[in-house]
């Protein structure tokens, strides 16, 4: 092993291989260890090992925030069902000036969900989060959960997963294209391990983090999933977070009623997103020695609800929304929990206190979804679906109503009660909710927050919705003739006077293409080659084609090659359907530019 | 100088050592032991973290099983739920949430937990009987019976036949109060044979088979109780009742003597005895009679539902039309100067006459012996509830029915 090692990975088998090395030394095969290390440790396959580890310390960091938001809760606000008033209002308030304290001197990263976080690594900072963020993350979010903020461990558990991520990467030294990529892979791992989903772990992470579908990145985010998932259950033990009785829908027309939450869910989700766009401005706008106080308050406000009667609405929420599910509040008070709830978030968010989104979203769906539920029973008795169906549901209409994550959402419904039988009332309820957030609030949350915090980066639900040019957009219609390689020059020449265009497609026997310039025949012609074929006169060369449905890009890589490029049906690589050259392709750019 | 040559190598060695140490195979092998560290102290914290939820859990746990002992439900459900914080998934700690949920009458939520553990373990018994029981609550008679059987066959900790016994008894009582009197009959049937010959179980399947209007079998099950126990107050008024219905009237006033003579406060036994005595006394066809006799009960009978039908204000019509059908009180107006002693000794045939009308008119003047007073569809008029020698005479009419 020498130093160049590094420098070789990524090379091919035979380009690594030494060819000085003596004969002895080589294995039967002809391969020595070292170029059977190196092609094992190509820089694509080792990512993919390191993604396993980074799935493995992702699980065993999220296990370990799990225990410390246990621990945290049982000692702060103690270890039964019914709180003690002293706790419930001491220990959010006194976790709050602690919180702040160690989030202004020690851990100013820590601040927010960490799902921005994480984007901005991948697209602005090359990878890199500091080591000292998953500690803080760590220790923050798991005081402030513990002590009953309303937040949770989904979003921390993502940014540990990705920080922890990044760590392994610098420390392998990694190209910069995959350090790029490693915070997202870890992220994947952080937040399967929290939900014990890895297929919606995956989805968001593709979904709105990465954006897009990479072969590349995906066999990387899948296994750092799996193998967090595989860890996180060895300790914690592998049942869904829910669990409710399958769902019967007795006639199609009770969708109509999971519609009607898909409405209630994406107002809810509006109201939600709205309040946090519009008061985490104000809160960071305040002198910044209130910043010492501001998650203080918050947590004695939450405490005082608490207090009042909605201790449900503290902490990540998880018992209350089992509790919901069980049919334990009447409608009514439902209701109210869920508007509790969206105010508590709402304090303990935009006052700085580190911890997730994902907890509090999915308990407001859940009650709402309950309420929604209990409430139309009242109306229609003999509406089929439990409180539990109906929470469920609720739960992945706030899901793709207030994070805009409309796949993730359905997945992670099926994944967190392992009931796959109410798939259909999750997506008409889901795609209603997505669709009237997606029209009353055209920026999604995630991307607000980030425009709030001076970063640009991009909008995946506008990537998603942006136009991609084609090929059939570029190309005009074959207006010229076609010329044929059989044909004698005299012929060509013939075909080629009705012609506007100087450059001529020509078609190869059987197949192919090429192209000559109406001088060109003409100087052939003055050469007496009048009776040769086409096909014996031209320079031997195929020009590729393309077909319509291609993305104009494509097309670039080749229009600067040649003059002229013919676009031909998929069914019939022999029937052209147009043509399209450089001029043609800049051209549609600039129009689409302008437009 | 020398110092100077010796260290070169060790900055060699050390450089060296770090390149080595960058390789990706090394680093790979040091992660995997890092990963071996951690996992191992991620081990030893999971031991620590789950063996306190236990703790915590079995404590509130404890409390909640005690305060259900106690019937302090709402407690109960605080502490159960307590517990769940600690083990969401374990079995024993919902289903005495949902029993303690049950017991404040809180079905809907109990119902919630059970269908889940019903998922988990189908073949539980508490947990289909528990359904069972709320699906009895609810009305919805289908899933009541369907969780009852599934009770019936399911496994039971302890003395597994006691508990599928009184969950059979359970269902039966649930049938009886829905009338399905056939189902019923049926279950106690399947019971029976499995019950042996515990006496208190006996007597309570002799009372089932009663409310069953199975008195075959009630009878039955009442001798059986009656053998290991011959003094057994309500086996003697089960059996009593029984053999009355079956129209044993012997067999009943023995049986109806002794529940009397050994419970003085049993007045239903008491009043049944008496219409006992009331049958055995009035019925002119019993064997071992005399002419004499017969002919004065006959009289007596006779004079009896004339005063039925006066009682019911049945009067003889003035002038009947011709071709008209007489009415029950022309017939007795016609037939009562014929009814003495001393007609029935010349013409027997009489008795048969006397007694047919007789018959007719308790049976068309009757109403159900516990509903209320009807209008009689041939009288048109409403008669009151036979009791007393109507009754007695009313329940003759019965028991020589086809003869």
């Amino acid at each position: 092993m020498d130093p160049a090692f590094n420098s070789l990975a990524g090379r091919t088998i035979d380009e690594g291989m030494s060819h000085d090395r003596p004969v002895a030394t080589r294995p039967r095969n002809g391969r020595s260890p070292r170029a059977l290390l190196q092609s094992v440790f190509r820089e694509e396959r080792f990512f993919l090992i390191l993604s396993v580890f980074i799935g493995i310390f992702s699980g065993l960091a999220v296990v370990g925030f799990r225990f410390a938001i246990g621990w945290c809760r049982i000692y702060l606000l103690g270890s039964g069902a019914v709180l003690s008033p002293t706790r419930l209002l001491l220990a959010p308030t006194l976790a709050g000036l602690v919180i702040a304290i160690l989030v202004i001197h020690v851990f100013p990263l820590a601040r927010g969900s960490g799902v921005n976080q994480t984007k901005a690594a991948l697209y602005i900072y090359n990878g890199y989060i500091p080591f000292r963020t998953a500690v803080g993350k760590f220790i923050t979010a798991a005081l402030a959960i513990g002590s009953g903020h309303s937040l949770g461990p989904e979003d921390p558990s993502l940014q540990i997963g990705a920080c922890l991520a990044s760590v392994l990467g610098r420390q392998m030294r990694l190209s910069r294209d995959r350090m790029r990529l490693i915070a997202p892979v870890g992220a994947a791992a952080g937040l399967a391990a929290a939900f014990n989903a890895p297929i919606s772990a995956v989805l968001f992470v593709i979904e709105e983090v990465i954006g897009r579908w990479t072969a590349g990145i995906l066999g990387s985010v899948v296994l750092s999933a799996v193998s967090s998932v595989v860890v996180m259950r060895w300790f914690l033990g592998s049942e869904s977070l829910f669990r409710i009785p399958a769902v019967q829908l007795e006639r199609p027309s009770e969708l109509i009623a999971y519609a009607i939450l898909g409405i209630v869910g994406g107002l809810a989700s509006v109201l939600f997103s709205t309040g946090i766009a519009t008061l985490r401005p104000k809160f960071k706008a305040l002198p910044l020695w209130t910043q010492y106080f501001q998650p203080a308050v918050a947590g004695l406000l939450i405490g005082i609800i608490a207090w009042l009667g909605a201790p449900q609405i503290m902490g990540a929420g998880y018992e209350a929304m089992d509790e919901a599910m069980h049919g334990r509040f009447t409608w009514e008070f439902l209701a109210l929990l869920a508007g509790l709830k969206i105010v508590a978030t709402l304090l303990s968010f935009v006052s700085g206190t580190p911890g997730g989104m994902f907890a509090p979203t999915l308990f407001i769906g859940a009650t709402l979804g309950a309420a929604v539920g209990g409430a139309e029973h009242v109306v229609l008795p003999h509406l089929s679906g439990s409180p539990g169906t109906y929470a469920l549901v609720g739960m992945g209409v706030l899901f793709a109503g207030f994070l805009r994550a409309p796949m993730t959402s359905v997945f992670m419904v099926l994944e967190v009660s392992g009931n796959y039988s109410i798939i259909l009332p999750v997506i008409v309820a889901n795609t209603i909710a997505y669709v009237i957030s997606r029209g009353l609030q055209p920026i999604a949350i995630f991307d607000v927050l980030t425009r709030q915090d001076g970063l640009e980066l991009p909008s995946m639900e506008e990537q998603r919705e942006e136009g991609i040019l084609r090929v059939e957009d570029a190309m005009r219609p074959v207006a010229d003739p076609v010329l044929d390689a059989q044909a004698t020059l005299d012929q060509a020449l013939r075909a080629a006077q009705s012609a506007t265009a100087e450059e001529l497609l020509v078609r190869l026997s059987p197949a192919g293409w090429n192209s000559v310039t109406k001088q060109q025949l003409g100087a052939l012609a003055e050469q007496g080659k009048g009776g040769a074929s086409l096909a014996s006169l031209l320079p031997i060369r195929h020009i590729p084609s393309l077909h319509p449905d291609l993305p104009l890009e494509t097309a670039l890589r080749y229009v600067d090659r040649w003059p002229l490029v013919p676009v031909v049906s998929r069914a019939d690589f022999g029937q052209l359907e147009g043509l399209i050259s450089q001029r043609d392709v800049l051209e549609r750019y600039r129009e689409f530019g302008e437009s | 100088m020398l110092e100077t040559q010796q260290d070169k190598p060790a900055v060699a060695r050390r450089w060296d050592l770090r390149l080595y140490i960058r390789q990706q195979p090394v680093m790979l092998a040091l992660l995997a032991v890092l990963a071996v560290i951690c996992f191992a102290g991620v081990s030893g914290l999971s031991r620590v973290y789950h063996a306190q939820r236990a703790a915590l859990g079995n404590r509130w746990f404890s409390r909640g099983v005690a305060d259900l002992n106690a019937r302090h439900f709402e407690s109960a459900v605080t502490e159960s739920r307590a517990a769940l914080l600690y083990s969401p998934d374990n079995y024993d700690y919902q289903l005495n949430l949902a029993e303690a949920l049950i017991g404040l009458k809180r079905t809907g939520e109990a119902y919630s937990y059970l269908v889940n553990l019903w998922d988990q373990q189908p073949e539980n018994g508490q947990v289909n009987l528990e359904l069972a029981r709320i699906g009895a609550q609810r009305g919805q008679t289908g899933q009541a019976l369907r969780y009852y059987h599934n009770a019936i066959y399911a496994v039971w900790p302890g003395d597994q036949e006691e508990k599928r016994r009184d969950t059979r008894l359970e269902l039966i009582e649930y049938l009886l109060s829905i009338h399905a009197q056939a189902q019923g009959q049926a279950e106690l049937i399947a019971l029976e044979e499995n019950l042996g010959d515990d006496p208190s179980q006996q007597q309570r399947v002799g009372d089932l088979f009663l409310r069953a209007h199975d008195y075959e079998h009630a009878l039955g099950a009442y001798h059986i109780t009656l053998k290991s126990d011959p003094h057994h107050e309500a086996a003697l008024a089960g059996a009593g009742l029984a053999a009355f219905q079956l129209g044993r009237y012997p067999l009943a006033e023995l049986y109806l003597q002794e529940a009397v003579a050994g419970n003085p406060d049993d007045t239903q036994s008491a009043d049944l005895l008496k219409t006992t005595e009331g049958v055995l006394q009035m019925d002119p066809f019993r064997r071992q009679l005399s002419v004499a006799h017969r002919d004065e009960i006959v009289v007596q009978t006779f004079a009896t539902a004339g005063e039925r039908l006066k009682s019911c204000g049945i009067r003889a019509s003035a002038a009947t039309e011709p071709g008209a059908k007489p009415t029950l009180a022309d017939s007795w107006a016609k037939l009562k100067p014929k009814i003495s002693e001393e007609y029935l000794r010349r013409d027997p045939d009489l008795v048969e006459q006397a007694m047919d009308l007789v018959f007719s008119i308790e049976r068309q003047t009757s109403t159900t012996q516990t509903g209320p007073s009807q209008t009689s569809p041939q009288t048109g008029t409403t008669c009151g509830t036979p009791s007393g020698a109507d009754l007695a005479l009313l329940l003759i009419a019965k028991l020589h029915e086809g003869n």
